[in-house]
């Protein structure tokens, strides 16, 4: 069984001249991370021969995924030309979807966000709706920006994404959007572009966003936790993301506060609900004024009244912030992270009460050693976290040192057979459910 | 055609906020921002000083928008130290930033020209220890609170949506609408096309969209000769702010052409036109003055180290032939030109003597 997984697995990758593909993808990987950049380099931290690796240098500069670029550090004698990777080759196409917004973006090679843009978007508008919606978005931004032919497709979907069973696979469900339930979204958007795509949970983006670009550049160890109507977080353990078995690790909104589920207390909906009330019975003077000026309240006028000093708005998301720290508190014992990031439209919006009512719980129920460097801090990333740990998802994918073997030899991502056979099987799939049933169409 | 709305007062033109921010922030409404008594007395002892870079300083924003500066800065006796003309050239603007950098001001308001050509040279300015609070738009890759204090914008996703809507009662069921687009990498114009875009795409799907793109002012006027020539049955342009806008007017007219045109920003030549009831039948209107009076109170807000939000924006407001004087006055805080004044007496007669034939 093992035998026959590993097979088809291979399916339509070259094997005799594995050794060649492996090579070129061990340099290209070497170069692109910034590991060796001088042929001396490669060839010391390749242990490849230096033939080799001019013969296969000279070819990625052929297929146009190398350059060279300026003069090195001179370490006796002439100074050596460095290798660049050509992150403009390709474009990645990214974006998020979450309850009440889109975000969509163009990247780099490098998972570098050139352009990204943002609107207001209901998800029950239907999946019909929000796939129109980003194929013009996306459309406008490639011809408008003139950035290059995308290579991929990052998206971030509210809630857990599963895991797919083989390279360039879809997910077949959304769980977390009912009415999205057998909508090939993720297929017809690949098929739109033609490009092979990569989906991932809203919360796993934002944390490789954060620790990419955010405050966890540079760092190994980091939870991030998103406060919207949900509550959910990501971990970065070591440097590499956690997904879980099923992917869907990280719903800490589901631990229990009494007989509530923590998100049901802490959510979005539950302040904007204790808001509102409290601007009807007086008990928030500013809140009864901008409920009279505005008619409805939401959970940034709330943050933005505890920021002007209200004392029931600071006493209600100092209330939300402990709540939430108890939930993460055993979760800091557990993985002794060095940064946790709150992000979500609670954190924005919630100011200094939030985030001290967090970092008290937090603090009081860790571990002196597990606390004593942890910092806790507001995201600044926003929406953008999103995108960039999309962009990061797609890079990951189509440079994993497996896919690109495929691929290298053929200069692009989109030319992997594997990939190809995959698009050629989402198209029959998806016309054949287009097609009249055959066969039984009345005389 | 005199258009009456009836039941609609002037004043009661404001529109909500519909843009979110660059990094997908929801706005907090600019007049939410007031400094307390306490925080006037300390930001008045500390005798801050500004500079602030602009891309231009002589477009009709531009002077409205340092004039609330001025006056705010004024009033918490702040002093605007150094006014930077960019003319549109990023080399100039990332020059302006690196020299301020290590100049005595506390703080700079800035319009990034472009994206990401400018981007490092704001980033640096930050890290001198200056406070930074960026005009409409902040380049990618920026954050709010390392990079920069706050962005303060009116909502141009809003803006589009409300050009779209006004030119819409002058597209024909099945007909054709121009986009008059600008060709470079800038946040505010692009979100007031992706905006006309999807209104058109929502309540016309009717309407065939069309587009041409200009780099320069220069280029503007053309363009929109070369999309009418292209589009037979064009019946309407959309053009991302005044100054192509007029552009266009001008080449339309010397070829014989007249269309209905919306645009962004409420300038002196198109309030003449629209006076006139000449091409340009709506504009949704920047409030430049309470921009700058929004970040210049941003501005000193974040100097006291207080929490600001990242996203600050104001609410457009649309403006019709009908009630282009008093929109004028909002606007631009200023009685309107008497030449426009004249214009809409004269027009408003010659359409009531017609009505009385």
């Amino acid at each position: 069984m093992a035998e026959e997984k590993t097979t088809l697995r291979s399916v339509g990758r070259p094997r005799s001249v594995d050794a060649a593909q492996a090579s070129l993808a061990l340099l290209l990987n070497l170069v692109r991370t910034g590991a060796a950049t001088t042929r001396q380099e490669l060839e010391r931290r390749s242990e490849l021969g230096r033939a080799v690796v001019a013969d296969r240098l000279a070819t990625m500069i052929e297929l146009g995924l190398l350059k060279e670029g300026e003069l090195g550090q001179a370490t006796g004698g002439r100074a050596p030309r460095q290798m660049r990777f050509r992150q403009d080759a390709g474009s990645l196409l990214v974006s998020a979807i979450d309850q009440s917004s889109i975000a969509l973006g163009i990247a780099d090679l490098n998972g570098q966000l050139l352009v990204e843009h943002h609107e207001a978007a209901q998800l029950d508008a239907g999946p019909e709706a929000i796939l129109d919606r980003l194929a013009t978005i996306f459309d406008w931004l490639l011809r408008e920006t003139e950035k290059p032919a995308p290579w991929g497709i990052g998206l971030a979907l509210p809630g857990p994404i599963e895991k797919p069973a083989a390279d360039f696979e879809t997910v077949p469900v959304l769980q977390t959007i009912q009415s999205w339930q057998g909508f090939p979204f993720l297929e017809r958007l690949s098929m739109r572009f033609g490009v092979p795509i990569f989906a991932r949970s809203g919360v796993q983006t934002m944390t490789m966003g954060e620790a990419k670009a955010g405050g966890g550049r540079g760092l190994s160890d980091i939870i991030y936790v998103k406060l919207g109507r949900s509550i959910s977080a990501g971990l970065i353990s070591e440097g590499r993301l956690h997904r879980g078995a099923q992917g869907a690790a990280g719903m800490i909104g589901h631990s229990r506060v009494g007989d509530e589920l923590l998100e049901a207390v802490a959510g979005a909906d539950a302040i904007a609900r204790e808001g509102m009330a409290a601007a009807e019975d007086g008990r928030s003077p500013y809140l009864t004024q901008t409920l009279a000026r505005q008619g409805e309240l939401s959970v940034v006028d709330i943050g933005h009244a505890a920021q002007l000093g209200d004392l029931f708005c600071v006493e209600l998301l100092g209330r939300c912030g402990r709540l939430v720290g108890e939930a993460l508190a055993p979760l800091t014992n557990l993985v002794n992270p060095s940064l946790i990031v709150i992000g979500g439209v609670v954190a924005e919006s919630g100011g200094d009460s939030l985030l001290a009512g967090i970092r008290e719980a937090v603090y009081r129920q860790s571990h002196p050693m597990v606390s004593r460097d942890l910092q806790i801090v507001r995201s600044q990333m926003g929406a953008s976290s999103g995108l960039v740990g999309a962009a990061q998802v797609v890079v990951e994918e189509l440079f994993a040192p497996a896919t690109l073997q495929g691929w290298i030899g053929l200069g692009s991502p989109l030319r992997h057979p594997e990939f190809q056979k995959r698009l050629e099987r989402m198209m029959a799939s998806v016309e054949a459910k287009a097609a009249p049933p055959a066969g039984r169409v009345a005389p | 055609m005199n258009i009456k709305i009836p039941g609609q007062t002037p004043g009661d033109t404001a529109m909500t906020i519909a843009g979110l921010g660059p990094h997908g922030e929801r706005a907090v409404p600019a007049d939410q921002l007031q400094l307390t008594e306490t925080n006037a007395a300390e930001v008045r002892a500390r005798r801050f000083s500004v500079a602030v870079i602009l891309h231009t300083t002589t477009s009709d924003w531009s002077k409205q928008e340092l004039a609330g500066i001025a006056a705010t800065l004024g009033l918490y006796s702040a002093a605007l130290v150094e006014v930077v003309d960019c003319n549109f050239d990023v080399n100039l603007q990332v020059a302006a930033l690196e020299r301020l950098a290590r100049e005595p001001v506390d703080a700079v308001i800035s319009i990034p020209i472009g994206n990401a050509r400018v981007a490092e040279a704001h980033r640096a300015l930050t890290q001198s220890g200056r406070k930074l609070v960026l005009l409409d738009n902040a380049p990618t890759g920026l954050l709010p609170g390392t990079d920069y204090a706050s962005v303060v914008s009116t909502d141009n996703f809003g803006l589009g949506q409300s050009c779209a809507a006004m030119l819409s009662a002058h597209i024909p069921q099945g007909g054709a609408a121009g986009i008059l687009g600008y060709g470079i990498d800038f946040f505010a114009t692009h979100e007031r096309e992706i905006a006309f875009r999807k209104w058109m795409g929502t309540n016309r799907p009717d309407v065939t969209l069309v587009r041409e793109r200009f780099a320069d002012l220069d280029g503007a006027g053309p363009a929109a000769l070369t999309m009418v020539e292209k589009t037979p049955g064009l019946s309407g342009i959309f053009a991302v702010w005044d100054v192509p806008a007029m552009k266009a007017v001008r080449v339309l007219a010397q070829h014989g052409i007249d269309l209905p045109i919306t645009t962004v920003d409420l300038g002196n030549d198109v309030a003449l036109d629209m006076a006139r009831h000449g091409m340009i039948k709506g504009v949704g209107a920047q409030l430049p003055h309470d921009q700058g009076s929004a970040a210049a109170r941003v501005t000193l807000a974040a100097l006291l180290g207080l929490p600001v939000p990242p996203w600050v924006a104001l609410a457009g407001r649309e403006v019709t032939p009908s009630d282009v004087i008093e929109a004028y006055q909002v606007i631009w805080h200023l009685p309107a030109p008497k030449a426009i004044i004249d214009s809409v007496r004269a027009a408003t007669a010659a359409q009531d003597a017609v009505g009385e034939d």
